[in-house]
């Protein structure tokens, strides 16, 4: 990965807790205004990552460096990072301008610059006439706007959040994925936001970072990622993808559902590999038309409206199949159909 | 259709024997004041209850007693209630003083600490007054300096500090760490963060605990029998001396203006707390 502006490097930094191994060696290079989103199961490292960006947590090993000051030993509150937790942790007993507002009375911001600020970002946030309400009367979506205006108040070099979206229906979570990320294009900070979410993650970033179990398995773009990811784990992360294992037959040739593909592979011949294949890139045709592709069985379909899901079994895998052609749904159960793999759009793994 | 919280089948037993459990309850916890307060009222030179007649003497009596000072008797009722304030501001302060970092280290600390801290803070509330006031008293006894009015205070502390510390230990409880550490990352400092927002999110149960303690402290007489000297002496302690030496009503009356503050307190402790800590 080149980085052309860099602001912050996570310099393979270390951390242990009471004997568990949180973070090994995690290396980030982060660009200067990019949207950064960490994703990974739970425990995986990502939340503890960010508490160390924050200041809340000390490195055990390695170090950050922002724009090549090493920040790994300053206390969190002189960083002055924005931060939105997963409970938003809203001061209950202040009104939502006194939220907002309490990052710059704490720099010595004068009463009247602090107003204006807030009434600035309450019309960036779009809820202009909330100032005085406390924040128990906000509704969920509100409340989130209010938690971010508030980070966003002290310009922080850096914008941190915890699964912040993760406490809103799935409607307007939605809904503020889209507004999140136009809100941090305007202010152009540079922001990592940890999720387990992968669709949540791929709405937002400019660099997708997948971790496990304490590891980075890959930083790269979201399409990247996607479409060329770069082991199992992560294929199988991001948009459930089919692994199934599969062996390098001749040089260029790998043998998968007892036929052959041609494929560029570096492994030797009679290596054992892992094929991942995303449910959308598999066609089905009818079983006469399959010109030597495998042939399978439908053993579930199911049609979603604007797609049909069906999961194929060939030879002795089971294959999920996404399709956006209408004529899937006429599939009935059992039937016979031909399996047309493009090999292009096949990751491959050693096993 | 709404179901009532208590069933109406068997005839209305149930609600009878409830209304009829309560009343009793109310009685008898309510019985001391009831007479003390009628008695107060009494016009006769004696204890007699009923009283026959009815007077406001008593009142004008007590009222006499704090505006004409009685330099015949060693410790003068104005003495007494002075001390009796003094010691349970100080008591007050001073738990509170203690109570607010002890509560925020024993939540934000572990666990197990927290469990047998919170033990060892029980433990004067088990132990028998009298035994508490004989041990003060021999701790006091010991000491070469003169501790003055400390020789009450120190013993008061040790009764009231649980109640202080259960109560801000249950206001500290709902406060999530993040709020802190949202503050901390807005550029407040581990120590403004928690003056800005730990402290006035216990406002309520730090104010229950300076209540209970004020009046704890003014009410305590057990211990106090043991540690009050010739010079440092509380108002229980005199009224229970004038009792003794002369039964006559007008010490009743002093008690029904106590009854009477202590009342207004714990109205103003629910208020406070309004279900947010607990008092025991």
């Amino acid at each position: 990965m080149s980085v052309q502006d860099l602001h912050l490097h996570i310099d393979s930094v270390s951390k242990n807790f009471g004997g568990v191994q949180a973070l090994t060696n995690v290396d980030l290079k982060i660009e200067r205004g990019s949207f950064v989103c960490l994703l990974g199961p739970s425990g995986c490292g990502k939340t503890t990552l960010l508490r160390i960006i924050a200041g809340f947590e000390n490195v055990d090993s390695g170090r950050l460096m922002l724009d090549d000051n090493d920040i790994s030993m300053m206390p969190p509150h002189k960083r002055g990072f924005g931060m939105v937790f997963q409970s938003l942790a809203l001061f209950p007993h202040m009104s939502v301008a006194q939220n907002i507002a309490y990052g710059l009375k704490l720099r010595g911001v004068s009463a009247s610059a602090q107003r204006d600020r807030v009434d600035e970002l309450l019309h960036v946030i779009e809820l202009p006439n909330i100032a005085d309400r406390p924040v128990s009367a906000l509704s969920g979506g509100q409340r989130q706007r209010v938690a971010i205006a508030r980070a966003l108040a002290i310009q922080p070099p850096l914008f941190l959040l915890d699964e912040p979206l993760s406490a809103l229906d799935a409607k307007l979570r939605d809904n503020m994925q889209i507004e999140l990320r136009q809100l941090q294009q305007k202010f152009g900070v540079t922001t990592i936001l940890v999720t387990h979410d992968q669709h949540e993650a791929m709405m937002l970033a400019d660099e997708l970072v997948v971790m496990k179990n304490g590891k980075v398995f890959q930083s790269a773009p979201p399409s990247t990622v996607y479409q060329r990811p770069a082991d199992s784990f992560v294929a199988d992360f991001l948009g459930a993808a089919n692994i199934v294992s599969a062996k390098v037959s001749s040089k260029g040739q790998i043998e998968l559902l007892d036929r052959n593909f041609d494929v560029a592979v570096d492994h030797p011949v009679g290596t054992n590999i892992n094929v991942a294949m995303r449910a959308e890139h598999i066609k089905l045709t009818a079983e006469d038309q399959a010109k030597g592709n495998p042939i399978g069985t439908v053993e579930f379909i199911r049609d979603l409206g604007p797609s049909t899901e069906l999961v194929i079994k060939v030879s002795d895998e089971r294959l999920r199949v996404r399709s956006d052609n209408a004529t899937m749904s006429e599939l009935k159960l059992s039937q016979k159909v031909g399996v047309v793999i493009d090999s292009n759009t096949l990751s491959i793994f050693r096993a | 259709m709404r179901v009532g919280l208590l069933p109406n089948e068997g005839g209305g037993t149930y609600r009878f024997t409830m209304l009829f459990l309560a009343t009793i309850g109310i009685l008898i916890s309510s019985l001391p004041v009831i007479v003390v307060t009628i008695m107060s009222f009494s016009a006769s030179d004696n204890t007699g209850f009923p009283p026959t007649e009815f007077s406001l003497r008593w009142y004008a009596d007590v009222i006499a007693l704090f505006v004409n000072e009685d330099t015949s008797s060693a410790q003068s009722v104005v003495d007494s209630t002075l001390t009796s304030i003094l010691v349970a501001v100080i008591v007050m302060v001073i738990s509170t003083l203690v109570c607010i970092p002890l509560a925020y280290a024993l939540v934000r600390g572990q666990r197990k600490i927290r469990e047998g801290m919170e033990l060892l803070f029980t433990l004067p509330l088990v132990f028998p007054l009298v035994i508490l006031g004989i041990a003060f008293l021999l701790i006091a006894e010991s000491l070469r300096v003169e501790i003055g009015i400390w020789r009450i205070v120190i013993p008061h502390l040790a009764l009231v500090l649980p109640f202080v510390l259960r109560n801000c230990i249950g206001a500290m409880n709902g406060i999530s760490i993040e709020l802190e550490e949202a503050a901390i990352s807005l550029g407040a400092s581990p120590l403004r963060a928690i003056w800005d927002v730990v402290i006035p999110l216990m406002r309520a149960g730090i104010l229950a605990g300076l209540i209970f303690a004020l009046i704890i402290s003014f009410n305590e007489f057990t211990i106090t029998f043991f540690m009050y000297t010739i010079d440092v002496s509380t108002l229980p302690i005199w009224m229970y001396s004038r009792t003794v030496s002369s039964l006559d009503p007008s010490t009743l009356a002093l008690s029904v203006f106590i009854i009477v503050a202590d009342i207004v307190l714990i109205m103003l402790v629910d208020k406070l707390i309004a279900g947010r800590a607990n008092l025991f």
